[in-house]
């Protein structure tokens, strides 16, 4: 479960102090696939940094599974970010001079994953993902944008995080791939209890989402639920 | 994929750029080499000279200087004396003896009789020498392997006028003598050891002997080998090894027990030169003084052979210095360039810094990942550093050698060192080779600088050592870099 109290992150930009993310606070249970909306600078990254442990906040907590982020030291904070947390970028960050297989390893490795295990693991995700076999030895840079993003899906699922934390994970896809990744990332709430939270300005994608939020000028509020993608039908 | 394998890759990434960085890195590993291969040969150099020459003085009868000059013969009770004196830790005698070959000699002195007169005593046809050491002509069965030339000829005319009542003699191609020593211990007449190429020592070199070393252009002049036998005063003697002097000069000779050369100059006790060694060039200044005391001034001459070779010491001493800073410097350079290329590398993957902090990974795994990255291209830098160095040691030194020795050599050229059994005068056409003592431009030139493993490993080490230096700086960097800075462009 997560718990999200008062958060507040300003930055200085010459005499202005800017909030993107002012007093934000609610509550996830595990296994929900959430979502953000709001206008590009509407703080949503920032959020998102923030429960990811990339950033710290100017104040409030966000507290997971009982533990408080904000009073971690830094090795904390990466171990965290390692075992519990997944991040699907945008710009998909993938290490470019490495193969699919290897980029899915990576964070096995920091978590000191056998290698034999880390591969075989790495290419069960990447199935799962539906990258055709042949190219999961194939280096980032030879593979499209859809297929990158599988990629980046695959290192998050990595570790069996319990949060994913996804910016925009369709932004830089087309319809037809960017509903795939979607009905994965459903399936992975539904199936493995994970919990994801998806950040995007992509009204159809929020709406089919457990539950939507819509941050506006670093204030956050819930819109009603919908009925969540793949989700049996109400008898 | 671990993380050495991710470091070599990423070593990889660029090859124009990993080429063009291990080539500057090989020119600066590999002067840094080359550098520390000069300062070791030097080294040993410095420390070779300073043990065997530097610490070494020679006592001469005073007055007299090998076949030269006047006074008393020097005793074994002398020697005795010489060793009692504080920081002495060696004396050996030696009995200088020339030897003519016995045809040559029997012809020429029949030609002297007819053209100066029978002399009762000194030089006969310029055999004798006009110094009071060893009057006595030792005949052998061995060829001089120095032709007389120009210079020998003049020389031997010379002493041959000296010795004559006034009459001009003839002019005629006169044979050059051969140079004996008796000698207490295995060394030449600087103190330094024999270098025997063939065969072995004399054993106890106190003791009576039938065993010769020979130089290895005599023998080979006399077609000798190591078992082979020759004569001296009819007596049969045996080549038991062979020796290198390094000079033409110097191999003209042959070395035979203390004992042997006293009883076959008839002389039994009686010394040529004593070569005293002292404990350290600090004391020799004063083991000097006192020896010349205890010897007393009117009865020997103490020189320091040490003061020959001082400039060259020095100078040698000077490229040994410069070759260390420049070792340092290329080292500092190696190390500066893996400093200013990993930092080069840690800005441009600060991206990717950050990504791989946001999914997890340590400082430590981000740190070592960027030293192993710069160890391999040290590791390529020194494999082609290392080729570099083993092919241009031996040229740098030698050019650092020559730059820093001109001036010392040209002071110590062709003075030599007096004494012993190398005052003879020597034979040639032309320039003289140098005093006996090969002057010191020979000892700096023979600074050999082999690449040799064990330095070549050390110097590697060292720059392992400072490229490790170098990488962690940036390592650290990397330690500083917060993700959400280099992720935030998003």
């Amino acid at each position: 479960m997560i718990e999200v109290k008062n958060l507040v992150r300003t930055f200085k930009s010459g005499d202005r102090t800017i909030k993107p993310v002012n007093d934000v606070s609610f509550e996830l249970e595990q296994g929900t696939l959430a979502s953000i909306v709001g206008k590009s600078g509407s703080g949503k990254s920032t959020l998102l940094s923030l429960l990811g442990a990339l950033d710290k906040p100017t104040s409030g907590d966000v507290v997971v599974n009982g533990v408080s982020l904000a009073s971690m030291p830094d090795g904390k904070l990466t171990e965290y970010r390692r075992r519990d947390i997944g991040f699907v970028f945008q710009q998909f960050n993938l290490i470019p001079n490495l193969s699919a297989v290897d980029n899915v390893m990576l964070p096995m490795e920091f978590a000191g994953v056998r290698k034999a295990a880390r591969l075989a693991r790495a290419k069960d995700l990447l199935e799962q993902v539906q990258l055709d076999p042949e190219k999961h030895v194939r280096r980032i840079n030879r593979l499209s944008g859809g297929e990158q993003q599988r990629v980046a899906i695959a290192r998050a699922l990595a570790n069996e995080p319990k949060l994913i934390l996804a910016d925009e994970p369709t932004g830089n896809l087309d319809e037809q791939t960017g509903d795939h990744i979607i009905e994965l990332l459903s399936s992975l709430s539904r199936d493995h209890n994970t919990t994801i939270l998806v950040v995007t300005h992509d009204r159809a994608l929020a709406n089919k989402t457990d539950r939507r939020f819509r941050l506006q000028q670093g204030r956050l509020s819930e819109e009603p639920a919908r009925t969540r993608v793949g989700a049996a039908a109400p008898a | 994929m671990s993380v050495l394998a991710r470091s070599v890759g990423n070593a990889f990434r660029n090859k124009v750029r990993t080429g063009a960085v291990v080539a500057v890195l090989a020119v600066a590993i590999g002067l840094a080499l080359s550098m520390l291969v000069a300062n070791q040969a030097v080294a040993a150099k410095v420390t070779e000279l300073n043990a065997s020459v530097g610490t070494v003085l020679t006592v001469n009868p005073a007055g007299g200087q090998g076949f030269e000059g006047g006074g008393e013969p020097l005793t074994a009770e002398q020697a005795a004396t010489a060793a009692a004196v504080p920081n002495v830790t060696g004396v050996v005698g030696t009995k200088a003896l020339r030897l003519r070959n016995a045809t040559e000699a029997a012809a020429q002195s029949a030609a002297g009789t007819q053209g100066a007169g029978t002399q009762a005593a000194g030089p006969g046809g310029g055999q004798g020498g006009p110094g009071g050491q060893t009057t006595t002509t030792l005949t052998t069965s061995l060829t001089a392997a120095v032709d007389a030339g120009t210079l020998g000829n003049r020389n031997q005319a010379g002493e041959g006028t000296t010795g004559s009542t006034g009459t001009t003699q003839p002019a005629r191609t006169m044979s050059l003598p051969i140079t004996a020593t008796g000698t207490g211990a295995e060394v030449d007449s600087t103190g330094r050891a024999l270098e025997i190429t063939e065969g072995s020592g004399l054993g106890d070199y106190t003791a009576e002997s039938t065993n010769a070393l020979l130089g290895t252009t005599l023998a080979e002049k006399n077609g000798l080998k190591v078992g082979s036998t020759f004569t001296i005063n009819d007596q049969t003697y045996t080549v038991a090894g062979l020796f290198d002097a390094g000079t033409s000069f110097g191999n003209n000779a042959l070395y035979v027990t203390l004992p042997s050369a006293q009883t076959l100059a008839e002389l039994p006790g009686e010394l040529s030169t004593m070569i005293v060694t002292v404990n350290s060039m600090e004391n020799v200044d004063a083991a000097k003084t006192a020896l010349q005391d205890a010897l007393g001034t009117g009865k020997a001459d103490v020189t320091q052979g040490q003061r020959n070779l001082e400039t060259a010491v020095s100078s040698l001493g000077s490229v040994k210095n410069i070759s260390f800073i420049a070792f340092v410097a290329a080292l500092g350079t190696a190390g500066l360039i893996i400093l200013l290329i990993m930092v080069m590398l840690v800005r441009e993957r600060r991206r990717e810094i950050g990504v791989l902090k946001a999914i997890g990974a340590p400082n430590r795994t981000i740190g070592l990942q960027f030293v192993l990255e710069a160890l391999v291209l040290v590791a390529l830098g020194s494999v082609v550093g290392a080729a570099v160095a083993s092919f241009a040691s031996g040229g740098i030194a030698s050019a650092l050698i020559s730059s820093n020795s001109t001036t010392a050599a040209a002071t110590t050229t062709g003075r030599g060192m007096p004494g012993g059994a190398a005052g003879f005068p020597g034979g040639g056409a032309g320039l003289p080779s140098g005093g006996p003592f090969g002057g010191a431009s020979q000892l700096l030139t023979t600074v050999t600088a082999s690449a040799s493993p064990g330095v070549i490993a050390a110097g590697i080490a060292a720059v392992f050592g400072v490229a490790i230096i170098g990488a962690l700086v940036p390592a650290l960097l990397t330690a500083r870099i917060r993700p959400i800075e280099v992720l935030r462009g998003e």
